[in-house]
């Protein structure tokens, strides 16, 4: 299973860290400053104060600093599904194939079948009445997602909270080297009189 | 079409003694292989084994040259130019499927002169091609159209349509499967090969040069074959198309659903192409295990019958009549009879029952204290019966049936009772020499075999004899026996069965590869593998014998089942999709859903399970077969402990483990074990000659409920008698 972990890369802890931090030094260095006319005079401009940081309270901040400081990484995958809005019936009860779509017997091009692909399961559809187009009550029948690997598939419905079921490519063909040669061959039953 | 003929008379009808002893030797040598050679296609080195096309080898590496007449599966025809590329340091393009690469070749497929190549052909093609792709059944779906977005000019050079003309060609009708519009037609020769090589009939070929060529019968003759649909899937044009599906979708509004079909017991993989909860076509699958990538007519076409005689509602019979009712009503009725039986109750499974619904039912039997679960199909139950899984599969599987070099088919009509392992077969006559026998009767498998003899006598005599198929067989490195239905279901049925044991055991002895298995049995239906797999008894002789029954539980029996078997007053219970036979002598029914309406499990022949998915939902009131059993199970007072698919299929992985291991072939052992176990009881076979049910292609399309409900099946069986009248 990948861990996922429920800290963003540039953590707003390590922000707020810098930003309490340069308030802090602001304080005494304005006090010192009262004290040494001269060097209030070469200090040009006032230190930067982010924007999100400088609004707030001091007790605000310090608050935000240490609930960050309390966040805990969780080694295991997040689930969307609780929080996601998507009603209950759509995530319970579905089952969703996870595969590698076949190609087309009807054509001989491969370019779309390089990828693992999730289906839902089949909810009744029927055709409209107004335009004979196909209708279902079924939000999630159009849902077409493709994964460079089964594993991407498999986190994908899990942290939807969809069960999953996997249909394995069936095993390829070894090349057999093939001759033109055969259908000339005089003794061979491949041999062609005629086409 | 003089194919046949010159095979003949190079092969002869009658082969030597010393001619198979070379043969044979030549089959199994393993030679040393020759070292490996490296070619560049598009500069990326490649190693690939000598006499590799460039085609082949540019596929090794992801590169994809466009083609249409070369295809895998077939003969290299080298006729559409289409795969010329630039191989450095040759004056010409080379067709790349046709060529063998040599050392160190450097192959362009990207190049300016590859480019112009494939131009020119694309546009000569163009010229004698209709511009008629929107009102084409091909069209999205089209090879020529694909590769002209590529390869075809935007202006035309083609000034002869103010003179001559454009190219027309008449229409052919090769019956009431494959819709011909032959001015589309590039001439890539896919289908004459395909029906001489794989389907065996040698009716397609071509006739006139040039301009004037034709693909055809050359007379009127229908194109009649098991296998005839797959001509539609390798046209790469639009010029042979199918007739049921002609202006019905275009492939971009059809949802498509893996699935596996259950009209043989091969378990072919298919694709059943849906919109708006109708199925429209199904396609195959390639699966190399089972059906590579063919389909068998039946298979195909017989999808209009899932629309027909359907059980929408279930029913009571109220006055003499069946009447719809509601579920409860139904339920509730059937329940009060099914109580008061107590344990008087017994089950027939039919041919296309799931795995689920068998133990579901099964299950919900056995609580009640009944242990008559049978099947509508019978097997020999000496010795060891159906305990020994070897006794009842084809256990050297479907693929590996192209390998043998001997096969014996006993008592079978192998090609329409399962067209694809008869394909398997048929290739291995074709490519590997394979020696055909065939006990039973003559029938046409488009391919010659000794006849060995008519009756089960015969096996015994190949076991002790001394002839020439005796001979072969005893010798050879990798022999098969299949034993059909039709030798088994005989009243000596299980002498048969213990005649073709003791030859296998014989004729094992000789084979070296540790996982070869003489040892088959063709089953003809889809359902029996998986319900003798669950322990279901083959065959209901002893229901027609109980008197005490009261109540008879049909699962989707419908073939040849009378009332009269039963005792009068017994209560008959219907379960099933199709109104047949089994609806019409029920006193209740149920509808249950078709193989494109449920998620469940079936077992093939040789053991293997997959799973078919949900295309469409059950018309009516129609539900999944094993919710209806625990929905039963309810009124009946025996709560079934499963409530859905997941629970279901843990109580299916507890009986048996294999059942859910879905795409594997669980493999069976145990045949001396087998064979001990029937020396026990004697069996003896009589000299009554072998019949098969199917005995032309006549019998092979309308075989069970859906097909016989289907139209175009029964268009099929009209067309072959028509074709018996003409006189081609």
């Amino acid at each position: 299973m990948a861990s996922i972990i429920l800290r963003s890369k540039i953590s707003p802890s390590t922000v707020l860290k810098a930003c309490s931090a340069s308030l802090s030094t602001g304080a005494p260095s304005f006090a010192a400053e009262t004290r040494d006319i001269n060097k209030s005079i070469c200090l040009k401009e006032a230190p930067l104060i982010k924007k999100e940081v400088g609004l707030m309270k001091r007790e605000d901040i310090i608050q935000k600093q240490q609930h960050d400081e309390a966040m805990i990484t969780i080694e295991k995958p997040s689930e969307v599904a609780t929080f996601s809005g998507v009603p209950e019936e759509h995530i319970k009860g579905r089952r969703v194939r996870i595969f590698v779509p076949p190609k087309n017997a009807m054509q001989s091009g491969t370019d779309n079948i390089h990828q693992w692909s999730m289906q839902f399961d089949t909810r009744e559809r029927w055709e409209n009445p107004l335009m004979g187009w196909s209708s279902t009550g079924d939000p999630l029948s159009n849902v077409e997602v493709n994964f460079p690997n089964k594993d991407d598939a498999i986190a994908f419905c899990e942290k939807n909270g969809w069960a999953w079921f996997i249909d394995e490519k069936a095993p390829p063909k070894p090349m057999k080297p093939k001759s033109y040669g055969v259908n000339f061959s005089w003794n061979k039953r491949t041999r062609v009189s005629t086409k | 079409m003089l194919r046949t003929a010159a095979q003949r008379a190079l092969n002869g009808a009658f082969v030597s003694p010393k001619q198979l002893g070379v043969l044979v030797t030549r089959g199994a040598g393993d030679a040393k292989k020759p070292a490996q050679i490296e070619v560049f296609i598009d500069d990326k080195p490649v190693l690939v084994d000598p006499g590799t096309t460039v085609l082949q080898a540019a596929a090794l590496v992801g590169v994809e040259i466009p083609r249409f007449c070369y295809h895998e599966r077939l003969a290299v025809a080298g006729n559409c130019r289409m795969c010329l590329v630039e191989v450095e340091k040759s004056p010409k393009p080379v067709a790349a499927c046709a060529m063998p690469v040599m050392k160190g070749w450097r192959i362009k497929t990207d190049s300016e002169m590859t480019k112009k190549a494939r131009e020119g052909v694309m546009e000569f093609l163009l010229v004698n091609h209709p511009l008629d792709c929107p009102i084409c059944d091909q069209g999205g779906e089209c090879d020529l159209q694909d590769q002209s977005m590529a390869f075809g000019s935007d202006r035309s050079r083609f000034t002869d349509i103010d003179f001559s003309g454009k190219r027309a060609v008449e229409d052919k009708d090769i019956g009431p499967l494959i819709k011909t519009i032959m001015t589309r037609c590039i001439h890539c020769t896919r289908c004459i090969r395909f029906a001489s090589e794989v389907a065996g009939i040698d009716d397609l070929g071509t006739t006139g040069r040039g301009a004037d060529m034709q693909v055809g019968t050359y007379v009127e003759k229908f194109f009649l074959s098991e296998l005839s649909g797959n001509v539609i899937d390798l046209c790469p044009v639009g010029a042979l198309t199918s007739k049921p599906y002609a202006f019905t979708a275009r492939p971009w509004e059809i949802r498509r659903t893996d699935s596996i079909d259950v009209l043989d017991a091969v378990g072919s993989n298919i694709v059943v192409c849906t919109r708006t909860g109708e199925v429209l076509r199904i396609l195959p699958r390639t699966n190399e295990e089972v059906n590579e990538e063919w389909l068998s007519d039946k298979s195909r076409f017989a999808y209009d019958g899932l629309k027909r005689q359907r059980l929408v509602s279930p029913m009571v019979k109220v006055d003499g009549q069946l009447q719809p009712v509601d579920w409860e009503t139904a339920l509730i009725a059937i329940g009060k009879k099914i109580k008061s039986a107590g344990s008087d109750i017994g089950v027939i499974a039919g041919g296309m029952a799931d795995a689920e619904a068998l133990v579901a039912l099964k299950d919900l039997i056995n609580k009640l204290g009944s242990e008559d679960v049978c099947t509508e199909n019978p097997f020999p139950v000496n010795g060891s019966g159906t305990d020994l899984r070897s006794s009842y599969l084809l256990n050297n599987t479907i693929a590996s049936a192209e390998e043998a070099d001997v096969v014996l088919l006993v008592g079978t009509n192998i090609r329409l009772e399962a067209p694809l392992l008869n394909a398997r077969i048929r290739k291995g006559y074709v490519h590997n020499e394979t020696e055909i026998g065939v006990i039973g009767p003559q029938v046409d498998l488009r391919y010659d075999y000794t006849h060995v003899g008519d009756d089960p006598c015969s096996i015994k005599d190949l076991e002790n004899g001394n002839d020439t198929f005796a001979k072969c067989l005893k010798n050879a490195k990798k022999p098969l026996i299949i034993v059909g239905q039709d030798a088994l279901n005989r009243p000596d049925g299980s002498g048969v069965l213990l005649a073709a044991q003791s030859l296998a055991a014989l004729i094992q002895k000789n084979v070296q590869d540790p996982q070869w298995k003489v040892l088959n049995i063709l089953h003809k239906v889809a359902g029996q593998v998986a319900a003798l797999d669950v322990g279901y008894v083959p065959g209901y002789e002893k229901l027609k014998d109980n008197s005490k029954l009261k109540v008879i539980y049909l699962l989707g029996a419908d073939e040849a089942i009378e009332r009269s078997q039963f005792p009068s007053d017994c209560f008959i219970i219907y379960q099933g999709h199709h109104g047949d036979c089994g609806a019409a002598i029920a006193d209740a029914v149920l509808p249950g859903a078709a193989y494109t309406e449920k998620q469940a499990t079936y077992v093939n022949t040789e053991g293997r399970a997959q799973q078919t998915l949900v295309a469409v939902s059950p018309p009516g009131l129609a539900r999944e077969d094993w919710k209806i059993i625990r929905a039963l199970s309810e009124f009946v007072g025996q709560r079934l402990p499963y409530d859905n698919l997941d629970q279901i299929r843990c109580r299916l992985e507890e009986i048996a483990p294999h059942l859910t291991r879905y795409g594997n072939v669980e493999s069976a052992n145990y045949f001396s074990q087998a064979l001990a176990l029937a020396l026990k009881e004697s069996a003896t076979v009589n000299k009554k000659p072998i019949s098969v049910t199917q005995k032309s292609l006549e019998d092979f399309y309308m075989t069970d409920v859906i097909s016989r409900a289907s139209a175009t099946m029964a268009k099929c069986v009209t067309a072959y008698k028509t074709q018996q009248c003409s006189k081609y």
